[in-house]
């Protein structure tokens, strides 16, 4: 079936099979490999991208659910010019270990400070309850979306 | 079955409820199978669990996530209507089941991770009727309706008659969850949501307590109680319930609830528990909430 959906802020129209995952859609035809598969079964939140603006499993999401609808990937976070403040802010705090949950975990946050710039902790770690970090302990991560949103913070217009 | 051959199941977006159930009746009357699909959390993970099918029988998967009339949640006359594709996140954030069904908020807020909030839905957690499914047990404990429709009209029946068996329904082949509905309880009801699991986030139940009750001079004249993980489908706990309607609240004893609760329920060893701690846990809680109730209706 054919489907048109806004991948990065980009118009993509693609012809794919009704049910295949986003997950591989984004990753095969689409060439977007910054999104990871763990589990597979919608449990470890590698694959989240957001959907319409709200984290999703891109496991679980099947292709022809997602015409006329929005995504974004951690390739859309950054610019040509560089990565964003939540992304600097990981690479800054050592944010990331072995990295196969690193993009998942920043759509995650990402979607947190689109809605809540000044998170709690107790909301942060609410907000990445979905993705799984072998490696860390998730001290980093939780110390990066803090000092992101900090950062965030100190560059609105006073 | 891989991902692969999931991903060629043939696949419809009805645009109206109508076209779907004239859809569902057709492929009913020639015994076709038909799987209506909302957030796939699931139905897409059970896939990779069923071996390959004759790609002469796949069935047709048919998207109701977009359905107008299985979206939204309003409010009619004290009464709250949620659309069978409502998902779980749009429950939480909805500010009228805030402050009057907050029972219903904490499970939406407990099912899963965001992730999964963002998917599932209350029709795919009724059709799917897990013995585990937390948003059976919270529409129990608020005694609702489930909206049935087809080409004959529709019809509702009492959560506490929906589930027929382990993991059965009263829905007919030719029929779509649509929505659910329930009087809201009166403000300064006491409601409660208490999911057991391994970690607070993306766990299934061990065992999960939803309970309301409306006090009127320390005597129940509203009760509804639901239960998760503890026997083949979700249980309603009809003997517990009786209690809550006692004459006096204070009058029911802590031994009273344990026998009530064994009579109710009729947990199993899994992988995710056992039967003793289950049967531990679920008189712990019903206990808990009789325990708080008579605290707070105390003088």
């Amino acid at each position: 079936m054919t489907i048109t959906f806004v991948v990065n802020r980009r118009s993509r129209t693609l012809d794919v099979p009704p049910l295949a995952r986003l997950l591989d859609v984004l990753r095969g035809p689409l060439g977007l490999t910054g999104t990871k598969e763990g589990c597979g079964e919608g449990e470890c939140g590698s694959c989240t991208v957001l959907l319409d603006g709200v984290p999703v499993n891109a496991c679980l999401v099947v292709a022809g659910q997602c015409d006329g609808r929005t995504v974004l990937t951690v390739e859309g976070l950054g610019t040509e010019n560089g990565l964003s403040g939540l992304q600097d802010a990981f690479v800054n705090e050592g944010g990331a270990q072995c990295g196969i949950c690193t993009p998942g975990i920043l759509m995650a946050a990402h979607a947190l400070l689109a809605a809540n710039p000044r998170p709690d902790e107790s909301e942060i770690r609410e907000s990445i309850a979905g993705n799984v970090c072998r490696c860390t302990g998730y001290q980093r991560i939780v110390e990066s979306i803090r000092n992101a949103a900090k950062g965030q913070a100190s560059r609105e217009p006073g | 079955m891989n991902p692969a051959e999931v991903a060629l199941y043939p696949f419809e977006r009805p645009s109206t409820l109508a076209a779907l159930c004239r859809t569902l009746s057709a492929r009913a009357g020639r015994k076709e199978k038909t799987v209506l699909l909302a957030g796939g959390t699931d139905w897409i993970v059970e896939r990779s669990l069923v071996p390959p099918e004759e790609s002469g029988d796949l069935p047709l998967v048919l998207d109701v996530s977009r359905l107008p009339e299985m979206r939204g949640i309003h409010v009619v006359k004290e009464r709250a209507e949620i659309g069978a594709a409502a998902t779980f996140l749009e429950i939480r954030r909805d500010p009228v089941l805030s402050r009057r069904a907050p029972v219903l908020t904490a499970m939406a807020r407990e099912v899963g991770a965001i992730q999964i909030q963002a998917r599932g839905t209350l029709g795919g957690n009724l059709a799917t009727a897990s013995p585990a499914a937390d948003g059976a047990a919270a529409l129990m404990a608020l005694d609702a309706d489930v909206v049935l429709a087809s080409a004959h009209g529709e019809r509702r029946v009492p959560m506490t008659r929906f589930f027929t068996g382990y993991r059965a329904t009263r829905r007919a082949e030719d029929e779509a969850i649509v929505r659910v509905e329930f009087a809201l309880p009166r403000a300064g009801a006491h409601q409660a949501w208490r999911k057991v699991g391994t970690r607070a986030a993306q766990a299934i139940s061990k065992v999960a307590l939803a309970a309301v009750i409306e006090l009127d001079g320390g005597r129940g004249v509203r009760a509804g109680f639901g239960m998760a993980s503890v026997a083949p489908v979700t249980v309603s706990l009809p003997t517990v319930r009786a209690l809550g309607l006692a004459a006096s609240l204070s009058s029911v004893s802590d031994d009273e609830l344990d026998a009530a609760t064994r009579r109710d329920i009729a947990p199993i060893d899994d992988l995710r528990s056992t039967a003793a701690y289950r049967a531990h846990v679920a008189s712990a809680l019903v206990k808990n909430f009789f325990q708080e109730l008579r605290t707070s209706a105390a003088p």
